[in-house]
């Protein structure tokens, strides 16, 4: 697992309280939101303040925001395009 | 002072909130999206001092945040008339003092981040330079 998406699996854990899970618990392509971690529309706020203060990447655009927010995969990916910008 | 005061008259025009729910009397600042200060005058006339409480009025410190979050309402640009705006997330309180009939209170708010329709605000609470509440909020506007 890339250095990266470990420290986003660590940041949604610690950002959403994400009580008992492990970096290893989170699948890289299962949704985030609805099925998969169950995360609603004030997590994804609560994740825009995340990933902006830990990675330093503003999420401006609603509908870039929510095609990074499909899985880890995608906000990895998304994340690492934006960082070094 | 600021740019964009907003008139008794408008107050009504930008929230839907009416007799005995409007807890923003006045609007002394407002740059829509930066930051918004509002008053609340309180008095004997508050139907909560009825009951709450009746030997001590003292006003309830859930109404504090329904103040913040009415305040929160004038850092939209456009009027919310026709619209309304519901608190989403308490995310922070703190409750450092109480407030009695007579106080001006005075309303504070800043966004903090927005996404698909939620607003996240910090606010104050003061009367005269103390401090009575502070608080982080989550504000979402249904059409």
């Amino acid at each position: 697992m890339s250095d990266l998406k470990t420290e986003v699996k660590t940041m949604l854990i610690e950002r959403l309280k994400l009580e008992g899970m492990t970096v290893d618990q989170i699948d890289d392509t299962a949704p985030l939101f609805g099925e998969g971690l169950g995360l609603d529309s004030i997590d994804a706020l609560e994740l825009v303040l995340g990933i902006e203060q830990k990675f330093g990447v503003k999420i401006e655009d609603e509908a870039a925001g929510l095609k990074a927010f499909k899985n880890v995969d995608s906000l990895t990916a998304f994340i690492a395009e934006h960082r070094a910008a | 002072m600021a740019a964009d005061p907003v008139t008794t008259d408008l107050i009504k025009t930008q929230l839907p909130h009416r007799f005995p729910f409007l807890l923003v009397d006045r609007v002394l600042e407002r740059e829509p999206g930066v930051r918004v200060v509002a008053e609340k005058l309180l008095t004997y006339g508050e139907p909560y001092f009825q009951g709450h409480f009746a030997d001590r009025p003292l006003l309830p410190g859930v109404l504090m945040l329904e103040m913040l979050a009415q305040a929160g309402g004038f850092l939209e640009a456009e009027p919310l008339a026709g619209q309304s705006i519901f608190l989403a997330q308490v995310v922070d309180a703190r409750f450092k003092g109480p407030a009695f009939p007579g106080d001006r209170l005075r309303l504070e708010v800043k966004p903090e981040a927005s996404f698909a329709g939620l607003l996240r605000i910090t606010g104050t609470v003061a009367c005269e330079d103390r401090i009575l509440c502070t608080a982080k909020l989550v504000l979402k506007r249904l059409g």
